[in-house]
């Protein structure tokens, strides 16, 4: 194996796929109060473009620590990184916002909806950061999608819980991401919109080909995905999957030499 | 109860980390302070001022009459408190060999002055000596015109009347100068105890006796009824509160203008006040609900929250009060030439008055928002959106209003003004709002439509892109926080007005004084020209003068009838003493209206071109050899110019017919035009202007003012050249007001700083207010892909468009206030400020962009996952 992640050419899954997110090694330290708390070691991980992966563990198992790191909204202390083929460890934070900007979405547990915004205005919000002409349009159709053409101009407020979720499911759709990170996009939902909110998102999913990163609790939820990975002992381990189309797979997202 | 303060204590304690309680403390600090330095300041002003007067008049008191005082008089007023000066003033003959000159005799005791020194110069080659006493029994101080026209000095023996008395100083300047402003020949000082020896006190000489009486306040308090039948009896008498001289008008603006201030102060440290606690409560919903939960109640909630901020501004009260003492002692040193050196010490009342300010701007600013707390529900321990909604509106406001109009009458003393303030001030408030609206919905839309990097670039480059990114998003993001971004916009505005407010009063305020004693200020008077001196007096001014006035003829007249009955018949009962009654009256003619007046009814013109042309003595035909037959309908008469203060005070109107007695002769005129006039411009100022020519045939003099250096020679050639005239040195008056209008205008400085720096903590409040919603904002746009650069681009631009919008409304607002503001209380001419709008809104922008990109400095630092508040959700 190359020592690093990215000075080979290009990886490619069987089914020729480039490598979009790539994990070596990976660690991560906390130190909460007197005593230094490992949460990630060693930690492995390959998704290539196109795939959906899920990683489940319990509560306090790090799965939204391991997000943050993936999406490169903190900084490991230890291992390799690389997003889209560059190295996360050599950018710095605004380089690796630069990375995101128009190819990361993003789905998080408690919506992060902007209060004072509309609708409309917080689908806009990513497309602001992008020279993508015509925000307003691609907002409205993507709030459309998500069944919330009539509710461009309500505030969060004035939207249920499920419905906030589906405005933040345009967002991270709307400016045509690459790879989608979604932190239990159904933890402050109840069953029965949660299952709609997933609907949705995967879906939306497979109609732009996204990639797609979950983090859940929620087995079932991961079942859904084309790889099943779970997080103990801040390390991933290969987890048994059935698809919804019953097909027994195995996953091909841990790193082989590990 | 206990619990309940142990509670509140452990929690402000704790809570002294959080930048809304630091900046509620310091809005708070603030206001105390602003109010205690000023309230201080403004009492010892008020004394050292009293005394100032005092010290022009002689005495807190000055009691006159033409003959001498009697005991029970005098007791009176030694039982009332008062220590007595006795002083008596005549005109007559002094001698020196072949020499004599009409001189204007003072005596005075030994207890002259009650206040300041004069001084004198001995003829020991050191100079003048400031002297608290009177010349010694047996010696005299002469003024310098004496000197020159005597040709004497110190040492030299004076004969005054039957006495010869030894000359033992010059004067240059006396410890109660106006005493001596009134007479026009050369002073000449000395002890009572010499005036018998003089044999000049006779029956039936003209002898001014005064009484100088000095005393506290109570004393004057204690007397004043007795003043008004005295007054009656037809005793003069002034005192230093209704009879303040000359530097009147100039430091009951600078009065004014520290007030106003002091409240723009008090003002912005409440909005600061009002925008902290806003953040405050939010902060602390969750640790109400939590109390709720564990079963407090709603008024246990409300106590402990209340009496967290009772001992927040129970601090802030004794750390204003250390640094409002701080800065009035400051004050003082400033202005420490001008008031007398014993000041009494500080009194308590403006410290009580500070505290008091505190908490009412506490309880006025942040007690509904605080309010909000209570109302808190348990539930929302288990749901976040449980949150209770903000106080309305129009509660807090309302309430904030309320205090402010109290604290406005409270420093103001005026409801009126305080009430016409508020309701101003709401109506700008509304109108406000709705401008601001207006400006945010135009700033999107011009946000909006800033044009944008080429579709399919993947990245926004080129310095340009990146300033119009920012601008985009950050002008897109201010407008649609519409709630938020009003609130700041307003309370931005407010702070700038309020600045810009002070800060330009006090340059038009410096600039009137400025214009009012310019640098060509006269330092003389002559009076007394004889019409045959004139053109060769006025030769000699032009070539020795730097700058003078015309020369005015001038004739003496009392007003004797209006409308052809006794004045004392028809003014009003309050001008019954009026001294215009009393005495003749400098009357003048003159085509032009003099420079400094202004006309504010009636026509000038009328005066100006007279239908009557002639007006001579005697059986010419003229208007006036008719005038005893006042009723005859074709008398003529004059049209005059009146002066409009002292026609209001005697109840004259455009119209009013006067008779005035001009020598032994009876001359009609009616008010065609009434003026206001600078009384502190040391230029010949008339109350009663006649038309041209008119008044020709009377016996008549000239008058004029000139400026001139002090220097012996020029005087000397002109008191030689025409030793009739009269000439008047009021330099030392002159430079008297000098000084007290610098060390006034360093104090106003001062004071502005202390409005700067509240203006200071609205912005920190406000943005520290701000925060939280900034912070979230930044962590979802740089989820999204924003890098520092970018987000510190685009919260930069927020801000100063926050800061500009803001700008442009208050130069808007400073403008309609300072118009109305000048017109109103500050009695100067309004202007228009064409820099405002140029300033307001750039300064508006650098200080809020610049303060708030600096106190957003960390929330950019921190990860995204710590904006966003996911950092402990492992």
């Amino acid at each position: 194996m190359p020592t690093s992640l990215t000075d080979s050419v290009e990886y490619r899954s069987a089914e020729n796929s480039p490598l979009i997110l790539h994990a070596h090694d990976l660690e991560k330290t906390v130190t909460s109060g007197e005593r230094p708390l490992s949460i990630l070691q060693h930690l492995n991980l390959q998704v290539f473009k196109g795939q959906s992966v899920a990683i489940i563990g319990q509560s306090g198992a790090g799965k939204s620590t391991l997000l943050g790191l993936l999406a490169g909204l903190d900084t490991p202390t230890g291992g390799e990184l690389a997003l889209f083929g560059e190295s996360l460890g050599e950018l710095d934070e605004d380089g690796r916002a630069r990375l995101r900007a128009g190819r990361v979405g993003f789905v998080f547990q408690n919506f992060q909806l902007l209060p004072t915004l509309t609708a409309l205005e917080n689908v806009q919000l990513p497309l602001e950061l992008t020279p993508m002409a015509d925000d307003s349009r691609r907002a409205r159709q993507w709030l459309q999608r998500v069944g919330l053409g009539e509710r461009l101009s309500h505030l969060p407020r004035q939207l249920s819980g499920g419905e906030q979720q589906r405005v933040a499911l345009a967002r991270a759709f709307v400016t045509a991401p690459v790879l989608v990170f979604a932190d239990e996009p159904t933890g402050n939902l109840d069953p029965v919109t949660g299952e709609q909110v997933i609907e949705t998102l995967f879906s939306l999913n497979r109609e732009a080909g996204t990639t797609l990163v979950l983090v859940t609790h929620d087995a079932q939820l991961a079942a859904r995905c084309d790889h099943s990975l779970r997080l103990e002992n801040g390390q991933l381990t290969e987890q048994l999957t059935t698809r919804s189309d019953g097909e027994e797979q195995t996953s091909g997202a841990l790193e082989s030499t590990t | 109860m206990i619990a309940m303060v142990k509670l509140s204590l452990r929690g402000l304690w704790r809570d002294f980390r959080a930048s809304d309680v630091r900046a509620l403390l310091l809005a708070l600090t603030l206001a105390v302070a602003a109010a205690t330095m000023i309230g201080f300041f403004l009492d010892r002003l008020e004394r050292g001022l009293t005394r100032e007067a005092g010290q022009l008049l002689g005495g807190d008191l000055v009691l006159e009459q033409s003959r001498p005082f009697g005991e029970a008089l005098r007791s009176e007023l030694l039982d009332a408190g008062f220590t007595l000066s006795e002083r008596v003033g005549m005109v007559s003959m002094v001698s020196q060999g072949e020499g004599f000159s009409p001189a204007s005799l003072k005596a005075v005791d030994d207890a002259y002055p009650h206040y300041g020194e004069s001084l004198v110069d001995r003829g020991e080659g050191n100079g003048a000596e400031s002297l608290a006493r009177g010349p010694a029994p047996g010696s005299v101080w002469i003024a310098p015109r004496l000197e020159i026209l005597l040709d004497v000095g110190p040492g030299d023996m004076l004969q005054v009347g039957q006495a010869k008395l030894k000359i033992d100083g010059v004067i240059e300047r006396e410890a109660d100068p106006s005493a001596g402003f009134s007479s026009f020949n050369p002073r000449v000082m000395m002890h009572v105890a010499d005036l018998p020896a003089t044999g000049l006190v006779q029956p039936g000489s003209r002898i001014n006796y005064a009484l100088l009486a000095a005393g506290p306040v109570t004393a004057l308090d204690a007397i004043e009824p007795r003043l008004v039948q005295w007054r009656e009896q037809g005793l003069e008498i002034q005192d230093v509160h209704r009879d303040r001289p000359r530097l009147g008008s100039a430091l009951a603006r600078a009065d004014r203008y520290l007030s106003l201030a002091g409240l723009a102060a008090v003002l912005l440290a409440g909005v600061a006040v009002a925008m902290a606690t806003r953040r405050y409560v939010e902060r602390h919903l969750d640790t109400a609900a939590l109390l709720r939960s564990f079963g407090a109640t709603q008024r246990q909630l409300g106590g402990i929250f209340m009496l967290q901020l009772l001992w927040l501004a129970l601090l802030a009260s004794l750390l204003g009060a250390v640094l409002g003492l701080a800065g009035q002692a400051l004050l003082l040193l400033l202005l420490s030439g001008m008031l007398p050196v014993d000041l009494p010490a500080p009194g308590l009342l403006p410290l009580v008055m500070g505290v008091l300010t505190a908490l009412a701007v506490l309880v006025g600013f942040a007690g509904p928002t605080l309010l909000r707390l209570r109302r808190v529900s348990a539930l929302k321990v288990l749901r976040r959106e449980f949150d209770p909604l903000p106080a309305s509106a129009w509660l807090v406001q309302g309430s904030a209003a309320a205090v402010f109009g109290v604290l406005l009458w409270m420093y103001s003393g005026d409801i009126g003004l305080a009430l016409g303030l508020l309701v101003g001030g709401s109506m700008a408030l509304l109108g406000l709002w709705w401008l601001g609206s207006l400006l945010l919905k135009l700033l999107l839309g011009v946000c909006g439509a800033l044009p944008r990097a080429a579709a399919g670039q993947n990245e926004v480059s080129g310095v340009k892109q990146a300033f119009l990114q920012a601008l985009r998003i950050g002008g897109s993001q201010l407008a649609r926080r519409r709630e938020a971004s009003l609130g700041q916009l307003l309370a931005f505005a407010t702070t700038l007005f309020a600045m810009a407010m002070i800060a330009m009063v006090r340059g038009d305020l410096l600039s009137a004084w400025q214009e009012q004693l310019p640098a060509d200020t006269p330092n003389y008077f002559a009076i007394n020209i004889q019409p045959h001196e004139r053109e060769g007096f006025e030769a000699q001014l032009d070539a020795l003068a730097l700058s003078r006035s015309s020369l005015y003829p001038m004739v003496r007249g009392r007003i004797t009838a209006i409308n052809g009955q006794l004045p004392r018949d028809v003014v009003p009962s309050e001008a019954q003493g009026n001294n215009a009654l009393n005495r003749e009256l400098n009357l003048t003619w003159s085509n032009e209206l003099p420079d400094g007046n202004r006309v504010v009814a009636g026509d000038w013109s009328a005066t100006a071109e007279p239908v009557i042309e002639s007006l001579a003595n005697g059986a010419e035909q003229g208007w006036h050899n008719s005038v005893d037959a006042v009723s005859s309908d074709s008398t003529p008469v004059a049209k005059i110019s009146m002066e409009a203060e002292l026609a209001s005070n005697l109840g004259l109107a455009l119209g009013d017919v006067l008779t005035f007695s001009i020598g032994s002769e009876q001359v009609h005129a009616e008010i065609a035009s009434l003026r206001t006039l600078n009384w502190d411009s040391f230029q010949p100022n008339f109350y009663v202007i006649f038309p041209p020519k008119s008044l020709d045939g009377f016996g008549h003099s000239f008058i004029t003012a000139f400026r001139m250096d002090t220097q012996r020679e020029a005087v000397k050639s002109l008191i030689t050249q025409f030793p009739s005239v009269t000439l008047l040195d009021v330099d030392a008056i002159l430079q008297r007001v000098r000084d007290v209008l610098n060390q006034v205008t360093r104090a106003v400085e001062w004071v502005l700083i202390f409005v700067l720096l509240a203006g200071f903590s609205v912005l920190y409040a406000a943005l520290t207010a701000s925060a939280p919603v900034r912070a979230h904002e930044g962590g979802v746009l740089r989820v999204f892909g924003a890098g520092q650069a970018t987000l510190a681009r685009i919260q930069a631009a927020e801000f100063a468009l926050l800061g500009l919008s803001s700008g442009l409304l208050a130069a808007l607002l400073a403008e309609l206030a300072s118009a109305g503001l000048y017109m109103g209380w500050l009695d100067l001419a309004p202007r228009l400020h064409l820099w405002l709008w140029l300033w307001l809104p750039l300064s508006g922008a650098l200080l809020v962009g610049g303060i708030g990109h600096w106190l957003s400095r960390d929330l950019r630092r921190q990860a995204p996952m710590a904006s966003l508040g996911l950092i402990g959700e492992t």
